[in-house]
């Protein structure tokens, strides 16, 4: 009797406690939950159900018209070329940005006097603001006045038409993305670089192994986590980004540079065509689920954590 | 490195670099100090400095074209969204760090991928709803959105700093009778002085810099932004005078520059966050 009365208590309390963490559980990650919810979930739905309707900013309500946005998406040429300076921009900033990267954390590792100063410099040009890193490059690579054009004309070459050509633009976003983000690499490879135990190289040396060998078969695949991290920020990062387009070439000469980013932005703020735009992003947020479910299986964004 | 020309050569190679880093800086700040003349004869400019030319252009670009309006309006904004980001955001990754229930690794997934989120994706949404209550042209109406920019951020950077305090902490405050608030409050928040420098730097940051969901909620020049506002004066579809366009470079990095350079060593740990140690 006494027995079963002191079970029944003891499963009370139990509930008790349950609900007790439970409400604790809700005091500390509720709100930010909520707010979420609100201001980016709701809004993201809210996208969603825009891009079945051709809702424009001159007309208020917009129709629902299914998936007529998506349809015409496939066939506007517009959207192809965009997706094509999507994919090439992604693949040659982030393959130049992980090679140059990883090259100046190397340099970086052999830990010169005042290098800190250096690193220091290098880490300000991703904190600004990309319209003005925009302004900036428009006028360095200026035909008539810019000093880089001064400075290849000096050595006694042709400067190319950096941002006024379809042959160059994009090469030159290309080029002043990666002078933006390679510090990015490289100072996540460097960290870890940094905590990389000093014996593993030092057994490679004594082997006889020489400095590239070393570097091939040892460094680089302890890199391996960290240049995967680095190779997924700035995957996304670019991807997503339009505003350094917007500062630099505005997505011309003649759409070379309107990447998919652009292009939604474009099709919502300046044709004002919402739904066409939230079609466009729903497109972009595809890839990019894609792409973070795949980070998320073979990369734990939190790895060794102690739980 | 032991051999001296090895040394000599690296030398150069880095002050090379800091010149490739630095110069695209130094060049703009070079061209404000320019008439609009001078850019476009002295190629390159020379450094030589003329104080009535510098002081009108930036009085043009300050007063007359608003940027220092902007630049208060920025702060207001800034200073607001991230301090209630923080308020929110900081019990929450202390949550997420400490506390188990069901669905956590999920929900902390959700949240941490929202920071992939591409802002074009939900300005518009944003900007109707914002609309919709009739806090277009306020500063209410970039606060909103821009606190749920900043939470997936700050969480994240935050989740890791409070990883690294030993729970052990929690632990003996709580057998002293400390709650779980109280541990927040009175244990954790004085050791995590780091962690929220970090992530209030990148969440200020951020919003300094943001322009999108600005262009679609604000209409008066009145509560323009810094980034809108150089956006607006800058733009590359326009021809633009390059001394005022220079200045308003300027004027918009200058309080990032100087704002990273105090807290610099929280830098590397903002950026390197969630990155494998």
């Amino acid at each position: 009797m006494s027995v079963a009365i002191q079970a029944g208590q003891g499963r009370t309390e139990t509930r008790i406690r349950a609900d007790r963490h439970n409400l604790v559980v809700f005091m500390f990650v509720g709100p930010a939950l909520l707010y979420l919810l609100a201001f980016a979930i709701y809004p993201l739905i809210y996208s969603l159900r825009l891009s079945f309707t051709d809702l424009t900013a001159a007309d208020g309500t917009g129709t629902w018209i299914g998936l007529h946005n998506y349809h015409d998406l496939l066939f506007d040429s517009q959207f192809w070329n965009a997706s094509m300076n999507s994919a090439i921009m992604l693949i040659a900033t982030v393959s130049l940005q992980l090679v140059l990267g990883t090259i100046l954390a190397l340099f970086f590792n052999l830990q010169l006097k005042g290098s800190w100063i250096v690193r220091g410099i290098l880490v300000l040009p991703m904190l600004i603001t990309p319209i003005v890193v925009g302004v900036m490059w428009r006028a360095l690579l200026n035909p008539d006045w810019g000093l880089v054009n001064w400075a290849i004309a000096a050595i006694g070459l042709t400067p190319p038409n950096w941002l006024g050509s379809t042959e160059w633009a994009m090469r030159t976003l290309i080029l002043v993305d990666t002078w933006q983000w390679t510090p990015f690499v490289f100072i996540i490879v460097y960290a870890r670089l940094q905590t990389l135990p000093q014996e593993v190289f030092e057994a490679a040396q004594v082997d006889g192994s020489g400095y590239f060998a070393t570097l091939w078969h040892v460094t680089l695949p302890l890199l391996a986590p960290a240049l995967l991290f680095a190779a997924i920020f700035r995957a996304v990062d670019g991807f997503r980004s339009f505003d350094l387009i917007y500062g630099l070439s505005y997505g011309g000469p003649a759409r070379t540079t309107t990447t998919l980013a652009f292009f939604s932005f474009q099709n919502g703020f300046q044709f004002q065509n919402y739904g066409y735009a939230a079609a466009v992003a729903y497109m972009m947020l595809l890839v990019l689920m894609i792409g973070t479910t795949v980070l998320l299986r073979y990369a734990p964004l939190r790895p060794g954590r102690v739980r | 490195m032991r051999n001296p020309v090895g040394r000599f050569i690296a030398y150069i190679v880095l002050i090379l670099l800091g010149m490739v880093g630095a110069a695209p800086f130094l060049y703009l700040l070079v061209l404000s100090s320019k008439r609009r003349i001078e850019i476009l004869t002295q190629v390159p400019p020379h450094l030589t400095f003329d104080w009535s030319t510098i002081s009108r252009t930036y009085n043009e670009v300050l007063y007359s074209q608003g940027m220092l309006a902007f630049t208060k309006n920025s702060l207001i904004v800034v200073g607001a969204a991230t301090f209630i980001a923080l308020i929110i955001g900081t019990p929450a990754a202390y949550g997420f760090s400490r506390l188990r229930f069901r669905g956590d690794e999920s929900l902390i997934n959700t949240i941490l991928s929202m920071r992939f989120m591409p802002p074009i994706a939900v300005a518009i949404p944003l900007y109707l709803m914002v609309k919709g209550v009739g806090l277009q042209d306020s500063y209410p109406g970039l606060i909103l959105p821009y606190v749920a920019f900043s939470l997936p951020l700050i969480i994240w950077i935050l989740i890791g700093f409070f990883d690294e305090v030993p729970r052990e902490l929690d632990d003996a405050a709580m057998v002293d009778g400390c709650t779980r608030i109280g541990v927040l409050w009175r244990v954790m928040l004085p050791v995590m002085r780091p962690g929220l420098v970090t992530a209030a730097l990148f969440a200020a940051i951020f919003i300094w810099n943001e322009f999108l969901v600005a262009l679609y909620v604000i209409d008066s020049r009145a509560f323009q932004t810094i980034s809108l506002g150089a956006a607006t004066l800058v733009s590359a579809q326009r021809p633009i005078d390059w001394n005022i366009a220079a200045a308003v470079g300027v004027v918009t990095v200058i309080p990032i520059l100087i704002f990273s350079l105090l807290v610099q060593r929280y830098i590397v740990r903002g950026l390197t966050a969630g990155a494998v140690k």
